[in-house]
């Protein structure tokens, strides 16, 4: 019996702004085999994106991605996908994403679409205006040069307050490889530099207005009763408090009781993982964890003053305005400090005021000297990676704070096997969406009732998920490569719903006894909103065909089984403790001293491709494997 | 003269984060789609102030809205005391909507008439579903209404 239908908005709005043209595609060209989100980027950049095109190419597109679960009631479906060939990515430029929070994306499902192309180089400066099948390119010259804050301010004042606005600022505008896009006062995509991309198609903006539009849920009751279930199973999931002071050290607790106004969150959540926070004299923002990248050196400097508040604050929010990376920061910040303190770098020729490490004019300098690309900001603008090569003796220093791909250190590779495994396999940083298997593996052990995990109920969850304990046993490589293959292909099917990693799959739940999740909440979900049943094992198998499409795409760009490590610092390097927790950047401080074991990390690696299907020699997908995933297409070309 | 056992949502706009759950509940409910501009509860959202403020039906004592309407759509329940508007007798006027001073009050885009809280029958879901606890329900004595 065929009911109703939904979730879908079942159109792709292509947007060139090469000849100011727009045109509509059907969205089930792509969702019956890939979802939307992430798997329908990832079809449409096989389909269109060419190895040789250049990030800053008006070939190359970016693709803004919600799924058939954003916008609905499924708890924290705020989220969407951004796909496209990244300037970011280290040593070449491929084909990678990066996913944002807020409300945009739900604003463009209510506008008619399940995602946008964005495509061409403008001949001058715009922004693109949707509305419904109105789509509007407008002169960008009063915006242009402004930061993110007042960019939106001045569209909103035009557009009305209820549009929703992703933007970039002047560091996208200069094409500063570390270039975010961002939405409200932090809702940002990171990590690819796709801000650049948009800046070098000259669009400072797409304003989207939903107004009177909706989005369809097939059973309408059921998904009612699904959404309040999850919600009591997710429980008070710690991050919320996390963000206002529950991580150490207690200065955080401290700045968080000062300035903490309430928290702020994306569209439908459950979590509400951002603080808001109003500092005296400054602009005030929400603030996620690794905002906090300068706090400590701020305090370092002042002492826990309002000086030193404002000199923290200062960095999270100038850095937001001017659209640069706070996770490139949270690398930048140690990693200058030591080739400063080993003589590498000087006052005179970066500068920067090195002596002033710590204060509100050095991180300002900082910040608007790579924006506005002064000095040695033109060179760090590039990206840590790119500015290491042409730093004299930097690359000596870089490799501490860089494990793989040229991306700031999270969560130490050296600590984790998994970890190790998901930042090799990687195009880039893979930890923002593997939350659920660090929480368990990791950080749930850490935190103090009522959240905390004891390790015996961490391991019962282990087995029951991967069918081991081991797979969270961080002292060894054994039994890695399944658990690894198991995140991936579930991440690839929650950024494709477009769900947030922070809250599924939901391996744990605070509000059980035995701590037990519920890993089918996916499926039960999508089915609730579309009307046709799927369960877990199937979508499962979804989200290895996405994997396997985002590696096809690596794979035409020249990703080689040699290519999957980490930089190699990390099979060689011994260090003392306090070198190993200096090393860490991003809040969990790093405790494994030992390099890591070559051997062990390529038997876990064999061990994967097996898992996968793929060729033990090349890393590339067989024939065969492709062919079972319903990607004969894709086999016939890669291997054609 | 005739005495009214008063329910009514009450918020909390401190605690509000502004994602929108209420709506989107709301919405599905009453019109069996997700649109924020068809839910009976509003949520203004302020992102650079970082204010987040419900706007909800209070269930108001002397209703702007039953005094507004010219062809006496709109009554009380003698259950619990909700402000509910008939729609068989409603005839679009919109009058309601402008009296409203919280504006609750919504058109329905499909039959063009008007709609609004009836607190889900004494269950209202939005309170059921706000992550923050940031809405509740509170049930007032008899009060004496005209």
């Amino acid at each position: 019996m065929k009911g109703k239908s939904g979730g879908w908005a079942d159109k792709i709005l292509r947007i060139d702004v090469s000849n100011r043209r727009k045109e509509v595609i059907p969205t089930v060209i792509y969702s019956g085999k890939y979802l939307g989100g992430l798997g329908i980027a990832a079809g449409i950049a096989w389909d269109e994106i060419r190895p040789e095109t250049g990030a800053f190419d008006a070939d190359n597109k970016l693709i803004f991605a919600t799924g058939p679960l954003t916008g609905t009631l499924a708890p924290g479906s705020g989220r969407m996908e951004i796909v496209g060939k990244s300037p970011r990515t280290f040593p070449d430029e491929i084909v990678t994403r990066s996913g944002m929070g807020g409300h945009w994306g739900v604003e463009l499902k209510r506008a008619g679409y399940d995602a946008v192309i964005l495509q061409g180089e403008a001949d001058s400066t715009l922004y693109v205006y949707i509305d419904g099948d109105n789509i509007e390119f407008h002169d960008a010259k009063e915006i242009w040069g402004k930061d993110t804050y007042v960019t939106q301010k001045r569209l909103k004042d035009k557009h009305g307050d209820h549009v929703q606005v992703v933007c970039i600022g002047p560091a996208g505008e200069n094409r500063s490889r570390i270039a975010t896009i961002v939405s409200e006062t932090s809702f940002t995509s990171g990590k690819s530099g796709f801000g650049a991309v948009m800046g070098a198609k000259k669009v400072k903006a797409i304003v989207v207005n939903g107004s009177g539009g909706q989005i369809r849920v097939a059973r309408p009751g059921r998904l009612v009763n699904l959404a309040a279930h999850y919600r009591e199973l997710l429980g008070y999931n710690p991050m919320r408090e996390w963000t206002v002071g529950y991580s150490p050290p207690d200065y955080h607790q401290r700045f968080y009781k000062k300035y903490r106004k309430g928290n702020a969150s994306c569209f439908g959540c459950t979590l509400q993982c951002f603080a808001f926070i109003k500092v005296p004299e400054l602009d005030p923002a929400q603030v996620h964890c690794i905002n906090y990248y300068y706090m400590k050196p701020a305090y370092d400097f002042y002492g826990e003053t309002l000086e030193g508040d404002q000199a923290v604050w200062q960095s999270v929010v100038l850095s937001n305005k001017l659209g640069l990376c706070t996770f490139e920061m949270a690398g930048f910040i140690p990693w200058l400090k030591d080739l400063s303190d080993n003589g590498l770098l000087d006052e005179k020729s970066s500068g920067l005021p090195l002596t002033k490490f710590g204060s509100r004019e050095f991180i300002e300098t900082l910040l608007e000297n790579i924006t506005y690309r002064k000095g040695i900001g033109d060179v760090l603008a590039e990206g840590a990676p790119r500015a290491a090569e042409m730093l004299p003796d930097a690359w000596s220093l870089y490799e501490k704070y860089y494990p793989a791909h040229g991306q700031t250190e999270h969560n130490s590779v050296r600590d984790y096997p998994a970890i190790a495994l998901l930042w090799a396999l990687d195009s880039r940083d893979p930890m923002i969406d593997h939350h659920a298997y660090r929480h368990l593996a990791v950080s749930r052990q850490r935190w103090p009732e009522p959240h905390g995990l004891a390790p015996e109920a961490a391991q019962a969850v282990s087995e029951k998920i991967f069918g081991t304990r081991t797979a969270i046993d961080h002292g060894t490589y054994a039994e890695k490569a399944k658990a690894v293959a198991y995140c991936q292909n579930r991440s690839a099917v929650i950024n494709s719903l477009v769900l947030c990693d922070f809250l599924f799959p939901i391996f744990v739940s605070q509000s059980r006894e035995d701590r037990m999740g519920d890993t089918a909440a996916e499926s039960r979900l999508l089915s609730a909103v579309t009307g046709t049943d799927i369960d877990e094992e199937t979508l499962n198998g979804v989200g290895e065909r996405i994997w396997n499409v985002l590696r096809a795409i690596m794979v035409r760009e020249g990703r080689t089984k040699q290519k999957d490590t980490l930089h190699p610092t990390n099979f060689q390097r011994t260090d003392t403790k306090e070198e190993a927790s200096q090393h860490s950047v991003a809040i969990i401080a790093a405790s494994h001293t030992q390099p890591i074991d070559r051997d062990e990390f390529e038997t876990a690696k064999a061990e994967y491709y097996d898992i996968r299907g793929w060729d033990p020699e090349t890393g590339r997908a067989t024939r065969d494997t492709l062919e079972k995933l319903d990607l004969k297409d894709i086999a016939d070309q890669l291997n054609g | 003269m005739n005495t009214r056992r008063r329910q009514s949502l009450v918020a909390n706009p401190n605690a509000c984060t502004g994602c929108r759950t209420c709506e989107a509940v709301c919405s599905l409910i009453k019109n069996g789609a997700i649109s924020p501009d068809m839910a009976r509860i509003r949520i203004e959202r302020r992102p650079f102030e970082g204010e987040f403020v419900q706007g909800i039906c209070h269930q108001c004592s002397i209703p702007y809205c039953l005094n507004a309407c010219p062809v006496e759509a709109i009554g009380i329940s003698e259950k619990i005391g909700t402000v509910l508007i008939d729609k068989d007798i409603c005839d679009g006027c919109g009058q309601c909507e402008a009296a409203c001073p919280y504006g609750v009050i919504v058109m329905d885009t499909e039959d063009e008439k008007a709609c609004k809280c009836d607190l889900c029958n004494g269950k209202p879901q939005c309170v059921k579903s706000c992550p923050m606890n940031a809405l509740g329900l509170v049930v007032f004595g008899n009060e004496v209404t005209r």
